[in-house]
């Protein structure tokens, strides 16, 4: 092991007033930003809640694929049979599951000084700190090790934004820069970028320059959720890796009725449903979730099967029989399952708007009334259409 | 006695120099050609008129000590007369740059404006235009500079502008990032899951 020493000159005087500004800022906007009370960790990381986070978080590939604009976006075009193609087809489900990662939520770290020892005798050998940093290659960031020398002689392990910033001397982290950039130090920035709807932008920002136990992640993340209840352009983020965080914490501050309010009116009830799972879940509520849930799984592929689905259709060859049954759904844009499954999740949605856990129930049931309406015309018209092409009406 | 006289004369050299006095004498004369033809006398006058705002104006035209306001180019860029000059274009895509013989120099030049004037026969499009002011707050004007492919900011061998006038776009740019009023696509951050959820991972189940 390299235990390479580098000197490092802190300058106390300049860092010790931007860090008190901090507190203070932090201080006022306190008050209404929502907080994580204890560990959200476990209950985030749990498999059921996971499972329903991605389930919510869909996956559609134009979006998770669209054209971005860097330096390296250029496209390759190759020959293909249609078996490489298929097997293509799964790696691509692969890696769009891996763009939709979702940011650890994790509670916030507290800075704790832990001094290894104290050597008088070093005191005032130099007037300013010393940083020894250990640049082992192939390390994690929370494994690498920075001690500070103070000047009066005590050597400690550094506190979190030393490690932070060492960290991002020796391995820069793409897109993170040494200084705050003023769109999170600065609060109407923040908020004019809000008001101007770039949420994605502001959270792919925020997961760059901040790590997830930080304070200011927590607030700014917070921040931007809350001021998404409000202007309720939830869709932006469906199938990005934010859309977790956020149901999740929706669900952890009970707010959930404007995601499921949009839900519904989008058409998304089995998300509606897993998300009122996932809240009852996160408050212990003694309503049964698990047989619905499970259910509705058994009659609707995930989120994944689906993308697959859909980008294996294009392979098809169609046969006579089957050609019409498909192009009845998608005229549609449901099958019979489909019908069964919103059936299931609507009594599930029904019996939550009538308790006590609902607060937006006029809203809500109103929503619920035009679905259905929605739905039972389009039912109609299914089996009409079945008819009319002389199949049996199973 | 000497001292008294001049100072008498200063005065006196004072009173005549002064505007209205001038504009006194302006008047008399202006009194007589009255008399002799008033009306020939009235269209020249407005011609003078003209001719002394067209020189000034053409003074004006490469003077560019006159600082704009970033919120006047802002208004600038969504005004009638920006359509007019520029249609749907850029500003730059119309700019052809002077060289000679087929190929261009590699660089541009270093600047368009020298001491205050405009010092070229074909500005770059930043200069050429003095209401196209460069700032991080003038989202609508960076745009255009910056490629809908890469998402980087266009090189001057493309656009024409003169070191100066890129430099100053960069620095727009960078600023423009900075407060979050440019949005541009940031790079993927890949977590690594054991780094955050550590020790807890045993006792509480991991995502499959």
């Amino acid at each position: 092991m390299s235990f390479l020493r580098y000197l490092r000159k802190i300058n106390t005087q300049l860092q010790l007033p931007t860090r008190l500004e901090r507190q203070f800022s932090n201080a006022g906007t306190k008050s209404a930003i929502l907080q994580y009370e204890k560990d959200p960790q476990p209950q985030f990381t749990d498999t059921e809640t996971q499972r329903l986070l991605q389930s919510m978080t869909q996956m559609q590939l134009d979006k998770v694929f669209r054209k971005r604009t860097v330096p390296d976006n250029d496209n390759e075009i190759k020959f293909m049979t249609t078996e490489q193609l298929e097997n293509e087809f799964v790696k691509m489900i692969e890696k769009a599951k891996h763009q939709l990662q979702m940011p650890p939520v994790v509670k916030v770290k507290q800075d704790t000084e832990r001094i290894i020892s104290k050597d008088p005798a070093l005191k005032d050998f130099q007037n300013t700190k010393f940083v020894f940093t250990d640049i082992t290659y192939g390390l994690r960031q929370s494994d690498r090790k920075v001690v500070v020398r103070d000047v009066d002689g005590t050597l400690s392990y550094a506190p979190l934004e030393t490690q932070k910033r060492m960290n991002q001397l020796y391995f820069p982290l793409k897109g993170r820069t040494f200084h705050t950039p003023r769109m999170f130090s600065e609060q109407e920035y923040l908020q004019r970028c809000l008001d101007d709807h770039k949420y994605e932008f502001v959270l792919d920002r925020l997961t760059v320059q901040y790590e997830p136990y930080e304070l200011d992640f927590h607030q700014i993340s917070a921040q931007v959720f809350q001021h998404l209840n409000e202007s309720k352009e939830f869709d932006q983020l469906r199938s990005t890796r934010h859309f977790g965080p956020m149901a999740f914490f929706y669900a952890w501050h009970h707010c959930i009725d404007d995601l499921l309010y949009d839900m519904i009116r989008r058409d998304y009830l089995q998300n509606a449903v897993e998300l009122i799972a996932l809240s009852y879940k996160l408050h212990n509520v003694p309503v049964e979730f698990r047989k619905t849930i499970s259910e509705l799984d058994a009659l609707q592929p995930t989120p994944e099967k689906r993308a697959l689905n859909q980008l294996l259709s294009s392979l098809k060859s169609k046969e006579e029989h089957e050609g019409i049954q498909q192009e009845i759904q998608t005229a549609i844009g449901k099958a019979e399952s489909d019908f069964a499954a919103d059936e299931i999740s609507l009594k599930f949605i029904e019996a939550y708007i009538a308790s006590e856990h609902a607060l937006k129930k006029v809203q809500l049931e109103l929503a619920v009334q035009t679905l259905k309406e929605i739905n039972l015309e389009k039912l109609q018209l299914y089996h009409g259409l079945k008819k009319a092409h002389g199949m049996h009406a199973s | 006695m000497l001292p008294i006289t001049r100072g008498i004369y200063n005065a006196l050299s004072l009173i005549a120099r002064s505007p209205q006095n001038r504009y006194a004498l302006h008047t008399a004369s202006a009194l007589q050609c009255k008399a002799v033809a008033a009306e020939a006398e009235a269209e020249t006058a407005a011609e003078d008129v003209e001719q002394d705002a067209a020189a000034e104006q053409k003074l004006d035209a490469n003077d560019r000590t006159k600082v704009i306001p970033v919120e006047t180019s802002m208004r600038y860029l969504k005004s009638a007369a920006y359509k007019q000059t520029y249609g749907d274009d850029f500003v730059w895509v119309q700019y052809r740059r002077n060289h000679k013989g087929m190929f261009a120099p590699r660089k541009t030049r270093k600047t368009c404006i020298r001491q205050g004037k405009i010092s070229t026969g074909n500005p770059c499009p930043i200069c050429r235009d003095e209401y196209l002011v460069l700032d991080h707050r003038n989202t609508d004007l960076i745009k255009q500079f910056i490629s809908p492919q890469s998402g980087q900011v266009l090189s001057y061998s493309k656009t024409g502008l003169c070191q100066k006038s890129h430099f100053k776009l960069l620095v727009a740019v960078e600023r423009a990032r900075d407060y979050g009023l440019l949005t541009y696509d940031v790079p993927f951050r890949e977590y690594d899951y054991s780094e955050y959820y550590g020790k807890t991972e045993e006792t509480a189940p991991k995502k499959p």
